[in-house]
This record gives structure tokens, C-alpha cells and sequence, in this order.
């Protein structure tokens, strides 16, 4: 179509000692942003530590010492926005600064916010406030408790609670069934030298990706980004790979109780495949005709014939290949929803599928390839997870693979499918 | 065909309009470069439409709460089978909401556009409601409502609602509870689509990298019904304005309590462009308030009274208009306690620096909402059946000044219109 301006691929523009530096150069946003991910394997030793780094390091600079000050820049900045924390990909906790900022054609002066946003979000994670060899007692202690907090309230939202823990269990021998806002024990003993120490770990010797978006061209963000280059690294880490475990095991079956009006009822499956492996794609396609939408068979036959649940799904972790079908229940009908969905698991791996459940997947998951290009985020987290899964897919690339697998496909990598794990969550 | 276009030059964008001769109007959002193409039709009709007057009657039709819900469920079920099935076949994801006062259809494709565009019109204006199919429907919308009895965050909402309003339908869960859907049916079902669903309460939305020729063509050829309706008389309790309670709790398993505070406003408007100036002005003033640059935020934060997930947020509509605050706290009471001191404070000296940064982050935000077509088609969505348009946003954010603002905290934050609402652990 005419106007239809491509955006072009990330690119990565410069290195500096383990920490790459990525461009999407496009005018196509009224923002631009800088994203910063810090890659550490996820280790009971230091994952509850990582998660309150950026939850301290948000709270002062030296320059702007109070969180009212960091937020009262960003209201100058037309609201520029500041976000940071911890999120888990594969076996990789990562944790990540952000920041996001009106494009200069929208502002009326010609102050440029990239260089402001640049310099603000460099000092956070190069210059924080620092006291006595530490960081401030105050901002660790109420941070500590702030994290007490949100691991206990995880389970708030059930939906997304009964997913995550499925996965969790499926993982529970590797790093990734650790909760990438670690352990509510081990919370307490961190003092305000040690995270400090952790801190100059993660600066000098953590893998870390930079993203940058926005109308800015190469050359000017390769001069300005030079100011990584003044971070003192060193002993950098290896960059990691996410494992996939390809043991058969027995089924496990996990029953958890709390006072909710609706049970939860996940099932974890093992896909045998991973993200780099000829069969990804059409692993992608099956996990679409089971569960990944409306015209799914689990929705179709859960929700729309048996008026069993308002929601079901499947969920691939492609980092670990793992799946999970999850949907929410009454407590009397597990047995049928079950049921019904070892039948549909089945019915896959005996190859019936039509050739319209297998055409319409197809075309939903390329219309939702192509949308991720609508969000420079969206862009960014793509990027990101190819870079952890080693993989050198681009948007293109992943449609021509898809385009290329055909129904046989998909019932032969449906063969590979085993259930692993049955997390059930109800009232009694 | 003839078409309006409006330019909007503060931020780029333009605006194409069309209207139908059934009184329908027909919009275009052009986003050029992007991939997504977006439509919905938006039906000026929602879950505070349970009482009204069907034109050409009397007496007035009441019925049971969470119809338009329902309906928006059922709409997509067709003669020939599931709507779904055909927006699947093209590679489309259609979707909808139902809020108090509207029901939105939308889908959203990357391709083949203008399949998927006469697929929304036909099927919203043909429904196929079956007896069997409603029973059926009965099933999946109870754990619709039965997943939201668990959202403390739903709960805490709407219990605060409870709050405020004895009258209100506002106050009423949208999908309704398991006992009220039980008496919908077929027959009910129809007679409110009759009445609501005429093209002339009805708004068509285009976001996207396609033309108006071919969006408005379609429109005109689509939609079958040309007559304009009668005025649809809605039946609405008063504007209340003082809270019936003025703290409401319930129990959920949640580890920490989670609420939400508001403050019911009393402002009644002569026109469109007063409700949206007030809107924004309580806007700006929520961050001046309780925004993180505020010393209560700092405040409370340090105190471990708040954490992250403080926030705040106004809807202002002509029926019903409240302020709405909150996120996790272990002592609510205590964070009510100091907010409305902090007001009082402030009631006394707010410093005009503070507002003109405010109302600086606000219009940064505003612009950067233009980044995401679904953000754009929701705002406009939620914006037009009060009879403005969302880039109205810009043009007022220039007149709302200091006195202007001044004149809005007095009125708004005010103790005696406020409630709390909170869930605590079981």
C-alpha cells in the first residue's frame, strides 16, 4: 500500500564491554524512549537482592536525592514518564529502566528531551544516592517492606496467579522456578552495603541491552550514547542461555486453597521444543488452534458448546517450552473441563484438524506479528527475547517461517506434547 | 459522498467525518505507517440503561440488570453460526465492551480491511437470538461475574460506587449478578436492541492507514435502516451528590487491604465544553494532589501508607461524576485521614509553579495516548457520546488557567461528598 512506511529492524549501532546498544530509528511515534536491561540468571542468591535494586535506585540521585524530585523533572519534562523493575525471561531475570518522552516535534521549545531524558535516566542507574559506602538506609528499609508486600500480594490477581504458578512448578528444579521478586526470607538481612555491592556487580559485570527509539538518527545517537562508555565494567558474566528440559516425568498434581468464588484449574504441558528449533513454528500454529483464541478448540468446546468458563487459554513460554492451558471454573465441573481438554490435546496429536482451524491460526497469528509493529515497546520485547533465546528472528522472518509449515506440521510437533503438571486453586 | 476533514496541527493528526442519512455519523482517524486497522461501532447504550421509554409508547420498560451486557455476548451469535468464526476466517480479532453508557463492537486486522468492516455492520445490525442460545449464554456470563468477584480491584470500585450512590445504576455491576441475568430473555433481549440499536444512536470509528472514500462508501451502502428514530426517553434518578455511606468493606482474600476514595462532584453543566473543562481541571488537580511530585505522595510513601500501585483518576459525566483514588495500603482510615488534610492545605496555597508543571506532564501524556490506535479509538469512544470530540482536549487544556482550577478544588475536593471504600483480608 502507498504511504506505508516500513519500519526498519533494530539495529545495534555500538558496543561497549557486554552492553550493546540497539537503534529503532522511526518518526512513526509521538515518543521515543530508552529502555536499559541489565541480564542476570535467576539465583536464589541474588534474585530477591536484584529485585530491590531498581526499586532503591528509583528513589534518588545524587542531583535530584528525593523521589519528589525525580518526579517533579519528569512534570517539566511534559511528562516524560520513569519506570523501572524486574521481569523474568526463560532462566533470565532482568531488570530494566525506561524511559519514555515526548519526540521534539511535539514540544514548543527547542530544548531537546532526549538529552534530558538521556542524562536523567544515566544518573539513575550511574550516580544513585549513595551514603556512607551504601545506599540510604531509609529508601532500602521502606523498599524491603514494599517487596514483603508485593510478594505476599501476588495472588490478587488469580487469573494471572494460577499461570504464573503452573509454569513456576513445571520449572521448580531450574532457575526459572524462581519468582523473579524472589523470597520473602531472605529479604530482611539485606543492609544497605551489601545491595550496594550487588549494585556495582550488576553495573560492571551484568550483560546489558540498550534500547533506543525515536526520530534520532544513527549518527547522532552513536555520539550521544558514548556516555555508556564511561561506565566502569569489568569480569563481565557470560551471557547466559535459557535450558530446555526434555525429561519425561510423572504427572504432578499441586491443589491449592484459598477463599475465592472460582476455582482455577491450569494445565502444564512440555513442548519438547525450543525457540531456535525447526519445529517452533509450527509448535506456534498448534498452541493457536488449541487455545490462542476464540476460534480456538479449548474455547470452542470449554466456553461456546459447554458454557463451562468465561475464559480459557493456552499460553506458551517459548524461553522454556513450556505451555499452559488455563481457564476459571466451578469446583464442581474440574472433572468435565478435564476432560475435555485431554480430549482436545488429543484430538491434536490424532490430527484432527481442519483445514480451516489450521488456515484461520495461521492468519491470526500473522495479523498479531504484524501488530506488534504498531508499538515500539511491543518492538523493543521482541527484540529482547530473541537476543535471550539466541535466535535471529526478525517480524519478516518469523512470517515467512510460519507461512512456510503446513497442517502435517503441526499434528506431527503435536506428538511432542506431554502433560507435566496440574495446578488446581479452589475454595476447599 | 461528501465528507468533512479536520486538522488538528498541535499534533498532526487529522479527522474525517461522515453522516448517514439515518442521523448515524461515521468517523476516520487516519494513522498513516501504521499496520493495524481499526473499527468500531459504539452504541450509545449501556448498563445504567435499565429504565426508559421506547418511542412511540408510554409507559416505561424496566428490565433486569445487565441486559446490555448480555446482548453484546449475543450479538456476535448469527444465523449462519458465531460471528467469530468469519472475522477468524480473515485473520481478524473482533472484540467488545460494555460500559454504563455504551456498548462498543470493534475488531482490529492488519489485512483485507474492509471484509472485516462489512462483517462489524452486518452482524450488529442482524441479531439471531435464540431461546437455547440465551440459556447457554447463562453458563459463561455467571464466571464472567463470578472472576470479577474475585478481582479485588473490581470490587473495591464498584462497592465504593455502593457508597455514593442509592440510585444511580451506576452502582450496579455491568454484567449484572447471577440472579438478575436469570430473568433475562429472548423477548427482552430483542426489544432492547430494537430501541437502542438504531443507527442514529450509534457512532462508527475508523482508526488507521485507510482511505475515507472507501470507509464511508461502505457506510452508506452497509447500513440498511434510513429513518430516523424517535428520542429515546431514558428514565434516570436524580444527580446525587452526597455519599450514602461514607465508608463501605467487604472481604476478599487479598494479603493486603486494598480501597479506593473519592469524592462525588456536584458541578452541573450548561454545555459539552463546560463538563470537559471541569474534567480537566480535576484532572490536573488530582496530580497537583496526589501526584508523585505532591509532598502527600512523598509523604504517605515514606510512611509505608502507599506504595506503587497509588492512583487516581475522574469521570465526569452528566448523570454521574466522581473522583476516584487509591491502591494498597495497610491502614486506609489513616491515608483518608491525611489526604483530606493535605486538602485542606492546599485549599490555602496552591502555588501556581506547581500547576503550570501539572498541566505541562498532562498535556505530555495526552499526546503521547496518540501513539496507540486502541488508546485513540477509547478515548473517542468514551468522549463522544458527550457530545465532544477527544482532540477537544487540546484547545481546553489553553483555557483552563489557575482561577479557573482554583475555583474547581473548592467545589470538588470537598469532605462531605467523600467516601471510602476498602477490601480487607479474610
Amino acid at each position: 500500500m502507498e504511504n506505508m512506511e516500513a519500519i526498519p529492524d533494530v539495529k545495534e549501532i555500538a558496543q561497549h564491554e557486554g552492553m550493546k546498544i540497539n537503534l529503532l530509528e522511526t518518526a512513526k511515534f509521538k515518543t521515543s524512549s530508552i529502555s536499559i536491561f541489565f541480564h542476570n540468571i535467576l539465583g536464589m542468591n541474588s534474585v530477591t537482592k536484584n529485585a530491590l535494586l531498581p526499586a532503591v535506585m528509583r528513589r534518588g540521585t545524587k542531583s535530584l536525592p528525593r523521589f519528589k524530585d525525580i518526579a517533579r523533572r519528569l512534570q517539566e519534562m511534559y511528562g516524560a514518564t520513569f519506570d523501572c523493575g524486574v521481569l523474568k525471561k526463560g532462566d533470565i531475570q532482568l531488570i530494566q529502566f525506561y524511559i519514555e518522552f515526548l519526540s521534539d516535534k511535539y514540544i514548543k521549545k527547542d530544548t531537546s528531551l532526549f538529552d534530558e531524558s538521556l542524562k536523567l535516566i544515566f544518573d539513575i542507574i550511574n550516580e544513585p544516592l549513595i551514603e556512607n559506602g551504601g545506599f540510604v538506609n531509609d529508601y532500602l528499609s521502606q523498599e524491603k517492606e514494599n517487596l514483603k508486600r508485593l510478594i505476599n500480594s501476588r495472588a490478587n490477581d488469580k487469573v494471572q496467579y494460577a499461570v504464573d504458578k503452573c509454569f513456576e512448578e513445571m520449572g521448580r528444579d531450574e532457575p526459572y522456578g524462581l519468582y523473579e521478586y524472589g523470597n520473602i526470607n531472605d529479604i530482611g538481612e539485606i543492609g544497605p552495603k551489601e545491595l550496594y555491592g550487588q549494585y556495582k556487580n550488576m553495573l560492571a559485570a551484568y550483560p546489558a541491552s540498550i534500547y533506543i527509539t525515536g526520530d534520532n538518527d544513527e549518527k547522532c545517537i552513536k555520539d550521544k550514547s558514548r556516555m555508556f562508555s564511561e561506565i566502569k565494567r569489568s569480569n563481565i558474566n557470560e551471557k547466559a542461555l535459557p535450558g530446555i528440559v526434555y525429561e519425561k516425568r510423572e504427572i504432578r498434581e499441586i491443589n491449592e486453597k484459598m477463599g475465592v468464588n472460582q476455582a482455577k484449574l491450569s494445565m502444564g504441558y512440555r513442548t519438547n521444543t525450543a525457540p531456535g528449533d525447526e519445529d517452533y513454528y509450527a509448535m506456534l500454529i498448534y498452541n493457536g488452534i488449541l487455545g490462542g483464541g476464540v476460534n480456538s478448540k479449548l474455547f470452542k468446546n470449554i466456553r461456546e458448546k459447554s458454557s463451562l468458563a468465561y475464559y480459557v487459554f493456552s499460553r506458551m513460554d517459548k524461553f522454556k517450552g513450556l505451555m499452559v492451558i488455563s481457564s476459571g471454573i466451578d469446583g464442581k465441573n474440574r472433572k468435565k473441563v478435564q476432560d475435555i481438554t485431554n480430549r482436545q490435546v488429543e484430538q491434536m496429536a490424532k490430527g484432527n484438524v481442519s483445514n480451516a482451524e489450521f488456515e484461520d491460526t495461521v492468519k491470526t497469528i500473522e495479523t498479531g506479528i504484524k501488530s506488534l509493529k504498531d508499538n515500539h515497546l511491543q518492538i523493543i520485547d521482541f527484540y529482547l527475547g530473541q537476543d535471550i533465546a539466541n535466535t535471529r528472528d526478525s517480524f519478516e522472518s518469523i512470517l515467512e517461517g510460519i507461512k512456510a509449515v503446513n497442517l502435517d506440521d503441526v499434528v506431527r510437533v503435536a506428538g511432542k506434547v506431554e502433560l507435566d503438571t496440574i495446578y488446581y486453586l479452589s475454595r476447599e | 459522498m461528501n465528507f468533512e476533514t479536520i486538522y488538528f496541527e498541535i499534533i498532526d493528526e487529522k479527522m474525517h467525518v461522515y453522516e448517514h442519512e439515518s442521523g448515524l455519523k461515521a468517523f476516520l482517524i487516519p494513522k498513516k505507517g501504521y499496520y493495524k486497522k481499526y473499527a468500531a461501532v459504539g452504541v450509545n447504550y449501556g448498563s445504567a440503561d435499565n429504565a426508559f421509554v421506547i418511542p412511540g409508547e408510554n409507559q416505561v420498560t424496566r428490565v433486569p440488570d445487565g441486559v446490555a451486557h448480555f446482548l453484546e455476548h449475543k450479538l456476535f451469535e448469527q444465523k449462519d453460526g458465531n460471528v467469530m468464526d468469519k472475522f477468524s476466517r480473515i485473520g481478524s480479532n473482533p472484540n467488545a465492551y460494555t460500559a454504563f453508557n455504551q456498548t462498543v463492537y470493534l475488531f482490529s486486522a492488519t489485512g483485507l480491511f474492509i471484509e472485516n468492516f462489512k462483517l462489524l455492520l452486518d452482524f450488529i445490525q442482524n441479531p439471531y437470538i435464540t431461546s437455547e442460545s440465551v440459556e447457554n449464554e447463562k453458563g459463561i456470563i455467571g464466571q464472567e461475574i463470578r472472576m470479577y468477584q474475585d478481582d479485588p480491584r473490581w470490587r473495591v470500585f464498584f462497592n465504593l460506587l455502593n457508597a455514593f450512590y442509592a440510585e444511580n445504576p451506576v452502582r450496579i455491576d455491568i454484567a449484572g449478578s447471577i440472579d438478575s441475568i436469570g430473568e433475562i430473555d429472548r423477548e427482552i433481549l430483542y426489544k432492547c436492541y430494537t430501541t437502542f440499536y438504531h443507527p442514529s444512536n450509534a457512532v462508527i470509528l475508523t482508526v488507521g492507514d485507510v482511505e475515507p472514500e472507501e470507509v464511508f462508501g461502505e457506510v452508506e451502502k452497509k447500513i440498511i435502516n434510513k429513518n430516523r428514530q424517535g428520542k429515546i426517553k431514558r428514565i434516570k434518578p436524580g444527580r446525587e451528590i452526597k455519599p450514602v455511606k461514607k465508608y463501605i468493606q467487604q472481604k476478599l482474600s487479598v494479603s493486603l487491604p486494598v480501597f479506593q476514595m473519592g469524592f462525588m462532584d456536584n458541578k452541573s453543566f450548561k454545555s459539552s465544553s463546560d463538563l470537559l473543562f471541569h474534567e480537566m481541571a480535576v484532572k490536573i488537580l488530582l496530580e497537583l494532589i496526589l501526584g508523585r511530585s505532591t509532598g502527600l505522595y512523598n509523604r504517605l510513601y515514606e510512611e509505608g501508607l502507599i506504595n506503587s500501585t497509588f492512583d487516581a483518576d475522574v469521570t465526569i459525566e452528566e448523570d454521574f461524576a466522581f473522583s476516584v483514588f487509591g491502591g494498597e495500603s495497610p491502614e486506609p482510615e489513616k491515608v483518608r485521614d491525611k489526604i483530606l488534610n493535605y486538602i485542606d492545605t492546599v485549599k490555602k496555597n496552591l502555588d501556581i509553579k506547581d500547576f503550570d508543571r501539572a498541566r505541562k506532564a498532562m498535556y505530555g501524556r495526552f499526546v503521547r495516548q496518540f501513539n496507540s490506535i486502541e488508546k485513540i479509538a477509547h478515548s473517542f469512544m468514551s468522549t463522544y457520546f458527550k457530545n465532544y470530540y477527544l482532540f477537544d482536549y487540546f484547545s481546553a487544556y489553553d483555557k483552563i488557567n489557575f482561577e479557573y482550577a482554583m475555583d474547581v478544588l473548592i467545589s470538588h475536593f470537598n469532605e462531605e461528598s467523600m467516601a471510602l471504600s476498602v477490601i480487607k483480608p479474610v
